[in-house]
């Protein structure tokens, strides 16, 4: 039995300025545990069997192997040609929040997008960068040490403010991987629920594997505030007086069902969904994703 | 209880203050930058905006506050029976006499000196003792009765009363020359000496009559003069008209408004020589009064009697002469019996006013106030204790 890891919480990274080094120490703390490229494509060499899943492929089943067992198995390859992928980053002003000394969830949606850049790159694969908010930044998925340095500076720069359309990121950037790719999202979701949907589907249908990373963080989930506030909206600035011991219960009541909706939804349309609380560790959150991805491929 | 200074309570208003505070610190809370506010339920936001006070027993204690300092400058008195047995059992004593004697003027303006004083004198009995030589004139019933009710008056006869004294007395006019006279008041005998001053002795009188009743006019005056009159002060002078039957009323006159003048007539009605002249001529005279240019103007028939119409010009040559007032010179004294019937103990005292009363009861009230000040105080750093706690709490939780 191999010994867990050693993690670096979460408040330690974010005291790293230098983010190249931030998604190096998570992921050397991720692959310890892996060992293999954990990103697996469709047209590579084989990797494994797994049992066949609703909604699966029908053409990767092994049928022979079927006739043999009596049992559906679905052959998984390992991809050694190059992968794309492309990190859709949100950067809106909602992404501002828990304010210091907490971690961001801004900040921590940089690291995650920056460790899984780093990991997808040292694969040898493509990896691109859509961030929205205020600042507009595309770079287009390519391979390459210079380009995982200019994709790490273009993240660590990276500002939050205004508003973000998921749909349209989303949109953009399923249109800018040219054969089936990988879409990892990394937002709070607090956007347009259906347009946001309809967009995630969309690329689904396209062929894409669609990752999404719904970030938030413990004070939004516990709202663990006691007296009357005065909540100013990041995004609208608008205003509303709250008291906050009275509506929690609500307030919470009404952010699970929301939690659960996403849940729910990426179950059914194949979307790969792992909600992020900002006080998990990075590596530990991006391991926990990926076992559960090898898992099912 | 009383209330020194009752105005205060004005102050009151200023409860006002702690209550916008907190209306106003309700409406702002503690500001809370979120990511969304789609999750907040709407009614709670209503629910917040609806409630009207935040902190309640915060502000009752800055209520209390506010309420505290405002009754204390109001100057809060508890009149106890203890207290106001104390106050009753001091004595407040001001002794009044002349600085010089036989100067009634004195006296009096120190009778109401000493009445001020005591308004301003802590709470206690007041008395006033009179000691001077009280002579007649020097004190009256209006002196007496101008000192309060409340305050005791005792008087004590002091110094020697002189057996006589010499005063000016009004100048005489008579028919070859004016007399200077002197009054001498020595015990109960009054003496007066008259000495020729010289001059041509002349009245502000005129009588305008008829060419044929000018002799009568003439005689009047003469007649006048043998009696001897006083000569009044020569910016006061009168015309005497006797008119004709057909004679018609002369224009330009004025309704009298003038103090003197009125006096004049009412001395001239009630003059008795000329009421018993009157009341022998048959039908009645009748005269009227008016105004002419700062001159009273009297006119009479021109057929009246020779008697009468001396009878009215002197009447008229008195009433323009001052009264000689010989009561700041008299040498008797007050008799003992108006002197008892003046002279009264001292009542309870008076309630005190706020620049009078030597302690009030408004240090325990800032006593209140500094404890209240304190609690406040204790409640808000428990306040911000429990926030601190909570934001801890808020930090391990993440």
């Amino acid at each position: 039995m191999k010994a867990a890891a050693p993690v670096c919480p979460p408040a330690v990274l974010a005291g790293i300025a230098d983010l190249e080094l931030v998604a190096r120490i998570v992921v050397e703390g991720l692959v310890s545990g892996l060992h293999r490229s954990p990103f697996h494509g469709y047209t590579a060499e084989f990797s494994q069997y797994r049992h066949y899943q609703p909604g699966d492929d029908l053409k990767y089943v092994d049928w022979k192997l079927a006739a043999r067992t009596d049992r559906i198995y679905i052959k998984q390859f390992r991809e050694t040609t190059n992968m794309a992928a492309t990190l859709v980053v949100d950067a809106s002003a909602s992404m501002e929040f828990p304010p210091a000394p907490e971690i961001s969830k801004h900040r921590y949606a940089v690291i995650m997008a920056a460790a899984l850049a780093h990991l997808i790159s040292r694969q040898g694969d493509a990896i691109g960068l859509l961030a929205g908010g205020d600042a507009d930044v595309f770079l287009p998925a390519r391979t390459g040490r210079s380009h995982l340095t200019r994709l790490l500076a273009s993240l660590a720069s990276l500002k939050t403010g205004g508003t973000w359309s998921a749909a349209a990121s989303i949109r953009r950037a399923a249109e800018r991987l040219t054969r089936r790719g990988l879409i990892l999202v990394l937002s709070d979701l607090y956007d347009d629920e259906d347009l946001a949907r309809a967009e995630l589907r969309r690329a689904v249908r396209q062929g894409h594997e669609v990752v999404v990373f719904q970030v938030v963080s413990r004070s939004e989930i516990e709202f663990s505030y006691r007296r009357s506030l005065e909540v100013v909206d990041l995004e609208s600035g608008r205003t509303v007086a709250v008291d906050a011991a009275a509506a929690r219960r609500e307030y919470k009541d009404a952010l699970a069902a929301f939690l659960e909706r996403w849940r729910t939804l990426a179950g059914r349309e194949g979307i790969r969904y792992s909600l992020v609380v900002t006080d998990t560790p990075p590596e530990r959150a991006l391991r926990s994703f990926l076992l559960s991805r090898r898992a099912t491929h | 209880m009383i209330w020194l200074n009752p105005l205060a309570w004005f102050a009151l208003a200023a409860v006002a203050v702690p209550i916008a505070a907190h209306l106003l610190a309700h409406q702002r809370g503690e500001r809370l930058r979120f990511p969304t506010l789609r999750f907040i339920p709407p009614t709670r936001i209503a629910a917040i905006r609806r409630r009207a006070l935040d902190d309640v027993p915060l502000l009752l204690v800055r209520v209390a506050i506010v309420a505290g300092a405002a009754a204390a400058f109001a100057g809060p008195l508890v009149t106890t029976a203890w207290r106001r047995a104390a106050w009753d059992g001091r004595l407040v004593r001001v002794a009044v006499g002349p600085r010089q004697q036989f100067d009634s003027a004195d006296l009096r303006q120190g009778l109401r000196r000493a009445v001020a004083w005591l308004d301003n004198a802590p709470p206690a009995r007041r008395e006033i003792v009179v000691t001077a030589p009280l002579t007649i004139g020097t004190l009256d019933e209006r002196d007496v009765k101008a000192v309060p009710p409340s305050t005791g008056l005792r008087f004590e006869r002091s110094g020697e009363t002189p057996r006589s004294r010499m005063l000016a007395a009004a100048t005489i006019a008579t028919p070859t020359a004016e007399v200077r006279r002197t009054v001498t008041l020595d015990a109960g005998r009054t003496t007066v000496r008259e000495e020729n001053a010289g001059g041509r002795p002349s009245i502000p009188v005129d009588i305008v009559a008829p060419p044929e009743q000018q002799g009568r006019a003439r005689a009047a005056l003469e007649a006048v003069l043998a009696l001897r009159l006083p000569i009044p002060a020569a910016d006061r002078r009168v015309r005497v008209v006797l008119r004709g039957n057909n004679q018609p009323e002369q224009s330009g006159t004025a309704p009298v408004a003038t103090a003197w003048m009125a006096d004049a007539i009412a001395r001239i009605a009630a003059d008795p020589g000329l009421r018993a002249e009157a009341a022998a001529v048959e039908p009645q005279p009748t005269w009227q009064f008016a105004s002419r240019n700062g001159t009273l103007e009297i006119a009479a028939r021109a057929d009246v009697p020779d008697l009468f119409l001396a009878a009215l010009v002197r009447a008229v040559g008195l009433a323009l002469t001052p009264l000689d007032d010989v009561r700041a010179a008299e040498v008797l004294p007050i008799p003992d019996r108006q002197l008892r019937a003046w002279t009264r103990e001292p009542g309870p005292a008076p309630p005190p006013r706020a620049d009078t009363v030597d302690r009030d009861d408004r240090r325990w009230l800032w006593l209140a106030v500094l404890l209240l000040l304190a609690a406040e105080s204790w409640v808000r750093r428990r306040r911000r204790d429990a926030d601190e706690v909570h934001h801890e709490e808020r930090a391990r939780v993440a």
